[in-house]
């Protein structure tokens, strides 16, 4: 039942991101013809051109997301904005069947994560319990005194069994989708089986209670359903009411506000900042008298994200807070540490999000600054280069590591470990 | 003889409350019901009031804008935010997954940003903690365990033999534990069902609506019936089973697939058999119909070069700078009507791709009363998706309307004569901002929800009648020894 759950679940990850690599594929050919028919329609007014014309930034899945396809079907992995203000373009969401996103991915992470553990809990729990109710337990201590050993045995066996599936299905999941035997591959592999084991020593800790089987599978599941589904959905909740976004609605506002308001205002309200941030641009000409130009503008546009500035930084804050929150809780729950470690390495969490959109950031910034001069001397379009400009392709920067996942998972794994001894011992 | 049923419902009621472990995990599960109304009520509070504050500010901030040009009125825009029903605190539905506010402004349309999931990072994928989830996903469970002996254990202790030379029939028999199981769940329903009124009540301020009221009655009756059927389910299970230890397992083993499992995969099938658009493929699709229609910033559009004509005959003058109005704006106008419409269209076949996509999650219903119930409990608590459609119906036709009534404004109030360069830009006074009315947002009545749900309203029909049926008629299949 896990192969078959498994492979399905590797046939919907790879699906998954197939088509996300199949959009950016075709955004990346939509640009350029976008460019060139915006350059046909407005192609005699430059400042005209770049109001309409976008320029594209791709978030190119990680060969891993297919297996944890993570936040990436909530965030945006392909960014396209103009040179207008970018506060009001970069939280624009992707087009999402609210209902998918609420029942979730069937990737192999889900496997991995939800579904081995119940394998592992039908396998285990009545290893002990089984002997003594059939009577063959009695027998067994009445024989020999290694009576422990035999059961350990036992235990052994089904471990052995459950690993090799998992590192099977691991073994399909690199030829599937064509991945590298790297660094990542052994991170989420250590993770997988730190994982598994603690599930192990969690069944192995109850049987050591000698109870009933129905007693063993009852609390087994009670566990299952505490830390898989009840555990991180509370925390959850107390997260939004401790760390509501509110700064996210007033950032909006800020931003619009920030430029309209401008053109009500004196042209020196918009260019001495504008100037102050941009000091290289005081070279080209203000036409002061215009009612209307271009330079101004564009200004006003970058007033409005300079502005919001504050409330960016807020943002910024408010989402730290709670990423240390569900950190500092991870470390009591393996469930939610097994699964962040893997978004982390398939870069399909938020982290790697917010990463993505610094890099919009700065892409914005650079070709705004590469396009200003032609826009404010009010050149023909033919004399810049943006029939050169293409889509772009994000690479994030840092490597991420796991440690402290493991870290946690293997001391709560020892903990059990130790009690169930103590546990057979005093039988 | 109903003295029979009776008197076996109370004794298992009795026996079930009696056990310490099933004690402890109804009272356990009565607790976090009470937490998770508690919370989800008072997350409901911060998040309503949270978006109420800023659509006053929206208004304050639109009236206050100084006479100018009516069109930068149009591209200044509002914004709209998505309110929530009072209900929803009971079930979350698609709550956090869809955005919270929308952008309006002329010639464009913009997507419903910053939902919650948007700021996870990856915890609220395991699960939300509201009332409608702990009743439809955990309860099951506490019944599963309270049930799964009900009738193996008299089997396996040898007492079943015993009560049926008593003359107790076996649909007696059948029906007193699966309605002793009931009274568990009801003492633990009830009282929530009682706090959740109170609550909702103070949500709306005391001013209860119609329609509220009839919704409440419908989610009571709705979740009732389910329990009645996980509850039938249970004690034909353990009637049917070979051990206590089958029976337990294969329950277990159906919670885990009909409610962890099956939900993902049906809505993966949709997905893979009505894919639906990328954002760039579906605003290409509309700019590519939009282009065949032309520019209506550029008055001299060859595209609008018929509408011009007409008009210039009309009012019988050579140059469109000569007509009696703005012709800019008239123009404007006629270009908001296209695109309007076409982006509509588009977005209609989108959402009907989404309807397909989640058709197949609801014909599951069927053979998943889970499912059934998710969907009709989403639909009447106003956080399913036909609330989220019709949301984005009523932001894009305010949308509409603010963008034709500033381009009324440029007609009627703008001269046709463009200011030179360096000439002040023409203005409108202020006041005329009042006249576009704030955006309200109004929920479906319970007439169109129950329409939208009619599949999983029979589904659970279905089932209902099933059970009942099976516990009547199939008792002579069940083995005694």
């Amino acid at each position: 039942m896990l192969l078959i759950t498994g492979f399905a679940s590797l046939y919907f990850g790879k699906t998954f991101i197939a088509n996300q690599q199949a959009v950016i594929e075709k955004a990346a050919m939509l640009q350029k013809k976008n460019t060139l028919s915006n350059i046909d329609h407005f192609g005699k007014d430059i400042g005209l051109l770049f109001y309409h014309n976008k320029f594209s930034l791709a978030n190119a899945p990680n060969a891993w997301a297919a297996f944890a396809n993570g936040q990436r079907d909530i965030n945006p992995y392909l960014i396209s904005v103009t040179m207008l203000g970018l506060e009001g373009q970069i939280y624009d969401t992707d087009i999402n069947n609210p209902v998918s996103l609420l029942l979730g991915n069937m990737d192999l992470s889900f496997v991995f994560i939800f579904l081995f553990p119940l394998v592992i809990i039908a396998f285990s729990y009545n290893l002990l319990s089984e002997q003594k109710e059939s009577g063959v337990w009695s027998l067994l201590r009445a024989q020999t005194n290694q009576s422990f050993q035999v059961i350990w045995q036992k235990f052994l066996v089904r471990v052995a069994v459950i690993f090799s599936v998992a590192l099977f299905l691991l073994f399909v999941t690199i030829l599937y989708l064509h991945l590298p035997v790297d660094f990542i591959f052994f991170s989420i592999t250590a993770l997988i089986m730190f994982y598994l084991t603690f599930w192990f020593a969690v069944s192995f800790f109850i049987i050591s209670l000698a109870k009933s089987s129905n007693f063993n599978a009852s609390a087994l599941v009670a566990v299952w359903v505490l830390i898989c589904i009840v555990i991180p959905a509370s925390l959850n909740l107390f997260l939004t009411r401790k760390y509501p976004m509110p700064e996210a609605l007033q950032h909006v506002i800020n931003q619009r506000e920030g430029y309209h308001e401008k053109w009500d205002m004196a042209k020196e309200v918009t260019m001495k900042p504008f100037f102050e941030h941009y000091p290289q641009l005081k070279q080209y000409p203000f036409p002061q008298e215009k009612t209307f130009s271009w330079f101004w503008y564009y200004a006003m546009q970058q007033m409005g994200d300079d502005q919001a500035v504050a409330s960016r930084r807020a943002i910024e804050n408010k989402l730290a807070a709670r990423q240390r929150f569900t950190n500092t809780f991870a470390f009591f729950f393996p469930t939610i540490q097994t699964q962040l470690g893997i978004n982390n390495m398939a870069g399909s969490d938020l982290n790697a999000h917010l990463d993505f959109q610094q890099a919009v950031r700065k892409y914005h910034e650079k070709i705004r600054l590469h396009f200003y001069p032609s826009i404010f001397l009010n050149k023909a379009v033919d004399s810049t280069d943006i029939k050169d400009y293409k889509l772009e392709k994000y690479s994030p920067q840092q490597r991420p590591s796991v440690w402290v996942n493991l870290l946690s998972i293997s001391i709560l794994t020892v903990i059990l470990i130790g009690t169930t001894a103590f546990n057979f011992k005093r039988q | 003889m109903p003295n029979r049923i009776s008197t076996i419902a109370k004794q298992t009621f009795k026996t079930a409350l009696n056990n310490r472990a099933t004690l402890a995990l109804t009272l356990l599960l009565g607790l976090s019901l009470g937490l998770a109304t508690y919370v989800g009520w008072q997350n409901f509070k911060t998040q309503n009031n949270q978006r109420l504050h800023y659509k006053e500010l929206v208004r304050a901030q639109w009236l206050a804008k100084p006479d100018k040009h009516p069109h930068r009125m149009a591209h200044y825009g509002y914004l709209a935010f998505r309110e929530k029903h009072e209900l929803s605190f009971f079930d979350f539905g698609i709550e956090s997954f869809a955005g919270v506010s929308i952008f309006l402004e002329a010639h464009k349309q913009n997507t419903v940003n910053f939902s919650e999931a948007g700021f996870s990072n990856g915890m609220l994928r395991f699960g939300e903690i509201s009332v409608a989830m702990v009743l439809q996903l955990l309860v099951p469970l506490l019944i599963f365990f309270l049930g799964y002996n009900s009738i193996s254990a008299e089997r396996e202790s040898g007492t079943l033999k015993i009560l049926l030379c008593q003359n107790v029939s076996w649909k007696q028999l059948l029906w007193g534990k699966t309605l002793g199981i009931i009274g568990v769940c009801l003492s633990i329903f009830i009282p929530l069902m009682l706090l959740t009124i109170l609550l909702w009540a103070s949500l709306s301020h005391w001013q209860i609506s119609a329609d509220a009221s009839l919704r409440l009655m419908v989610l009571v009756f709705s979740y009732a019936i389910y329990f009645f059927i996980v509850s039938a389910v249970t004690v034909l299970v353990s009637a049917f089973a070979r051990s206590s230890k089958s029976a337990l397992t294969t329950l277990l083993a159906c919670w885990i697939f009909f409610m962890v499992i099956m939900p993902r995969i049906t809505q993966a099938i949709g997905v893979k058999i009505y894919p639906s658009p990328s954002k760039v493929a579906f605003a290409d699709a509309i700019a590519t119909d939009i282009h065949k229609q032309g520019d209506s910033h550029n008055p001299d559009d060859p595209h609008y070069a018929a509408i011009k004509d007409s008009l210039l005959k009309t009012y019988g003058v050579t140059d469109v700078k000569k007509l009696p109005f703005n012709y800019g704006g008239y123009i404007m106008a006629e270009g908001e009507k296209i695109t309007s419409k076409i982006y509509s269209n588009h977005q209609k076949e989108l959402n009907k791709i989404f309807e397909k996509q989640n058709s197949i999650t609801k014909v599951a219903g069927f053979i998943n009363p889970y499912l059934s119930l998710k969907h009709i409990s989403m639909a009447i608590t106003a956080a399913d998706f036909d609330t989220f459609i019709d949301f984005q119906n009523q932001a894009e036709a305010y949308r509409y309307q603010l963008a034709q009534k500033m381009n009324k404004l440029q007609i009627d109030k703008i001269s046709n004569i463009a200011p030179g360069e360096e000439e002040k830009p023409l203005a409108i006074s202020k006041a005329n901002w009042a006249e576009q009315p704030d955006f309200n947002y109004q929920f479906g009545k319970l007439s169109s929800v129950i329409t939208n749900e009619l599949l999983a309203l029979s589904a659970l029909t279905c089932w209902l009648l099933a059970t009942v049926m099976l516990l009547q008629y199939t008792t002579r299949w069940i083995k005694t020894i």
